[in-house]
C-alpha cells in the first residue's frame, strides 16, 4: 500500500513522522525532514515504503530518520539513517549498500579563483588525464598482496606512509581515515582481485572531481577556522570503494540470505538482510566493511594526491601558491559504532547511514582539536552544474538524528527519463555558456546526471538548517567538472 | 499483445526491469539478457568467448541474484559482454542449482556500469502464463 500524505503527522515546519502504528511490523517510528515540496517529491516514489521496511528491522532504537534529499533506493532508501542497539541489535550489509564509504573530500587552495580563471580549461583537461576515470578504470598503483592487505587494515595511515597523504590530512578525515577492526581474512578473493587494480580511480556513475569557487560565506568565523574564504578555489572529490566495496556487499548480501533464516529474522525486504551484531557473521561483515571503508579513504586520498600534483604541474610556474590543504573527508554510506544520547540515556549504537552524512556537533569525541569548538565539517555535493555546500554538525544533529544530516541534492527523475529529456552534448554546451567546463567519458552518462534529474540542493540545505541538524558555512559554485 | 522478454520500469536512482518467462530457464536467460542490454547494444557484440557456469544457492531468488552478479563479475574480469544464455538446467532439491553456458564478446569501450543486482522487493512470481520478476540494479 503506497504511503500517502495523510499517513504522515506534521511535528514541526520541516519535521514529519510516520508513527509506529502505521504498520504492525514497525519496531520504531520514521522521522522525515522535509518541507512541503520535498515531501511531495518523496511521496512520488517508494522512499517512505522503504523507510517503513527499515523500521520493521529488529533491535532498532529511537527512530528511522529520513533526510530531505531522500529517494528510492534498494532495500533502504537513499537518505536514510537507522541505529541498532549494541550489542543486541543487528548489522545490515544491504542497508550500508554496495558503494561502502562512498564519500566526499574537499581540498582548498590559498588563492582566489580569479588568479587561475584563464587557465581553468587547461586545468580541467589535465585533471581528466591524471585522475583515471570511467567504467572499470584501473589505477597506476601496482600493489603486492601484502601491501594491499596493509592498505585495507590501515586506510589513510597507509597512504601517509606511502607518500600519498600529508600529515594534516588525517585529522581532517572522518575517523582519521582508518576504521578500526578491518580484517582482510573476512574479504573474499574476488574483492581482492577487483580492488587491487582500482586504487586511485574515480569510476563512473555520479562520481566526479569538481573545481569550485567559494560563492558565499555564511559563517565567517567557522570558515576562518576551516581555512575557507569567499572567492577561493576548492576541489571536491566524490567517489567510494570501487569494485572492492561492491564485491564485499554482493558477497555478504548473498551469504546473509541464509544467515537471517539461522537467526529467525523476518524481513520486509530481502535486500535488508542482516545478522546480530554480536554474532560471528555480524562481526565478520563489520571486519570486511571496515576494509572497504579504509579502501575508499585511500582511494580518495590517492586521487587527492593526483589532484595536488596536477595543480602544481599546470599552475606551478604562474601562480605562487598552488598547495591544496584538506578541509575534510566524509563518508555517506557506512555503518559505525557510536555513542548517542537516546531518550535521555547514553547508548552505544550501530548507526547505518545510507546516503546520509555524519554530522557531529561541537565537542564531539573523535574530532580534531581545531574542529572541536565548531563541530564536524559536512560536505554536500550538489547536482552537476549547481551549488555544493559546506556545513557543520550541530547539537541538534546529535540529539535528533544520531549525529547525521543530508548527503546531496537527491534524485527526483529516473535515469532513463533524464536520457530521454536531456542530450549530453547539449548539456555540456549549456554548462560551458554558464562558465562551467565539463570533461566526461560518456555523453549519455552525463545526461543521466543532468541537474534537472535532481532536487534543488539549496532547498535541501534550507531544510536541514531550519531543522537544526546542520548549519551553513559556505556555498560553492562549480567551474570545472570531471566525470567518468 | 506481443510479450516483451523484459521491460525497463521507472526507478528514481537505479535501473529496474520486469522480466517474464514461460519457465525458470527462460526467466533467468531473459533477466541476464535484460541486464546486459542496459549496458550496451548487444547486436554490436561479436561472440568470441564461452563460459560454463554451475551455481548453487539457497532458493530461486538467491540463485537469480547470484547468477546475475556472477555474470557481472565475469564480464568485468574477462572484459566481455555476454549476449547469449543457454540454461541447461535449473533444479531445486536440497538447494537451488543452475547449469548454463554463456557466450559473449568484447566491446570497444563500456560507457556504463552496474554495481550489482539486488534483492530489493525481489520475488519470483508464478502465474498461469509462466514466471515473472522485477529486478533492481544498483548503478
Amino acid at each position: 500500500m503506497p504511503i500517502q500524505k495523510q499517513d504522515l503527522r506534521r511535528i514541526d515546519d520541516c519535521v514529519w513522522e510516520i508513527p509506529r502504528e502505521h504498520r504492525s511490523d514497525m519496531t520504531v517510528p520514521v522521522r522525515v525532514y522535509a518541507d512541503d515540496r520535498l515531501l511531495e517529491d518523496a511521496l512520488g516514489d517508494r522512499s517512505f515504503e522503504q523507510a517503513v521496511n527499515v523500521a520493521a528491522l529488529p533491535g532498532l532504537v529511537g527512530q528511522v530518520v529520513v533526510m530531505p534529499d531522500v529517494h528510492q533506493g534498494y532495500g533502504m532508501p537513499i537518505g536514510g539513517v537507522m541505529a541498532s542497539s549494541v550489542p543486541d541489535g543487528i548489522i545490515s550489509p544491504g542497508a550500508v549498500g554496495y558503494d561502502i564509504n562512498c564519500g566526499v573530500r574537499l581540498l582548498a587552495a590559498h588563492m582566489p579563483y580569479r588568479a587561475i580563471q584563464d587557465r581553468i580549461g587547461e586545468l580541467a583537461a589535465a585533471l581528466y588525464r591524471n585522475c583515471p576515470s570511467g567504467v572499470g578504470s584501473e589505477g597506476r598503483l601496482r600493489l603486492s598482496h601484502d601491501d594491499f592487505e596493509a592498505l585495507l587494515k590501515k586506510g589513510s595511515r597507509w597512504a601517509l606512509e606511502r607518500g600519498y597523504a600529508q600529515r594534516a590530512d588525517l585529522p581532517h578525515t572522518e575517523e582519521n581515515g582508518t576504521i578500526a577492526g578491518a580484517d582482510p581474512a573476512h574479504v573474499g578473493t574476488r574483492a581482492f582481485k577487483r580492488g587491487r587494480r582500482q586504487v586511485g580511480t574515480l569510476g563512473a556513475g555520479n562520481h566526479f572531481i569538481e573545481v569550485d569557487e567559494v560563492d558565499a560565506v555564511y559563517d565567517e568565523e567557522a570558515a576562518d577556522v576551516l581555512g575557507l574564504f569567499a572567492g577561493q578555489v576548492v576541489v571536491q572529490i566524490h567517489c567510494g570503494s570501487r569494485g572492492f566495496g561492491h564485491q564485499v556487499c554482493t558477497d555478504y548480501v548473498s551469504y546473509f540470505q541464509s544467515v537471517v533464516r539461522r537467526y529467525a529474522i523476518r524481513l520486509a525486504d530481502r535486500e535488508l538482510v542482516c545478522a546480530p551484531l554480536d554474532s560471528p557473521e555480524g562481526r565478520d561483515y563489520l571486519a570486511a566493511m571496515a576494509c572497504a571503508a579504509n579502501y575508499a579513504f585511500v582511494n580518495r586520498q590517492v586521487l587527492a594526491h593526483f589532484v595536488r600534483q596536477t595543480f602544481t604541474k599546470v599552475l606551478g610556474k604562474s601562480v605562487p601558491d598552488t598547495e591544496l590543504h584538506q578541509i575534510y573527508d566524509i563518508a555517506h554510506n557506512m555503518a559505525k559504532l557510536e555513542e548517542h544520547d537516546i531518550g535521555g540515556e547514553r547508548r552505544r549504537v550501530c548507526v547505518h547511514r545510507k546516503g546520509a552524512t555524519r554530522a557531529f556537533g561541537p565537542g564531539a569525541a573523535g574530532l580534531a582539536d581545531d574542529l572541536k569548538p565548531i563541530g564536524q565539517p559536512v560536505l554536500i555535493p550538489g547536482s552537476m552544474g549547481t551549488a555544493s555546500w559546506v556545513l557543520l554538525g550541530t547539537p541538534g544533529s546529535m540529539t535528533e538524528s544520531f549525529g547525521s544530516t543530508c548527503h546531496g541534492a537527491g534524485r527526483v527523475m529516473s535515469r532513463s527519463r533524464a536520457k530521454r529529456e536531456v542530450r549530453g552534448d547539449k548539456l555540456r554546451a549549456d554548462l560551458k555558456k554558464r562558465g562551467i567546463s565539463v570533461r566526461a567519458g560518456s555523453m549519455p552518462g552525463l545526461a543521466e546526471e543532468a541537474p534537472q534529474a535532481y532536487k534543488d540542493v539549496d532547498r535541501v540545505i534550507d531544510v536541514v538548517a531550519k531543522a537544526g541538524i546542520a548549519r551553513k558555512v559556505a556555498r560553492l559554485r562549480p567551474v570545472a567538472v570531471i566525470k567518468g | 499483445m506481443t510479450e516483451l522478454p523484459f521491460e525497463e520500469i521507472e526507478h528514481t536512482a537505479d535501473w529496474a526491469i520486469r522480466v517474464r518467462g514461460r519457465d525458470l530457464p527462460e526467466l533467468f536467460a531473459r533477466a541476464a539478457h535484460g541486464m546486459f542490454s542496459l549496458l550496451a547494444d548487444l547486436s554490436e557484440v561479436t561472440t568470441t568467448r564461452e563460459l560454463d557456469l554451475d551455481l548453487r544457492a539457497l532458493d530461486y531468488e538467491t540463485l537469480l541474484v547470484d547468477w546475475l552478479n556472477e555474470l557481472l563479475y565475469q564480464s568485468e574480469e574477462k572484459h566481455v559482454l555476454f549476449t547469449s544464455f543457454e540454461i541447461h538446467e535449473i533444479t531445486h532439491q536440497d538447494a537451488a542449482r543452475l547449469h548454463a553456458t554463456v557466450t559473449g564478446g568484447a566491446v570497444a569501450e563500456l560507457k556504463k556500469t552496474i554495481k550489482a543486482a539486488t534483492f530489493s522487493s525481489l520475488a519470483i512470481e508464478q502465474g498461469p502464463d509462466g514466471h515473472s520478476v522485477e529486478i533492481v540494479f544498483d548503478v
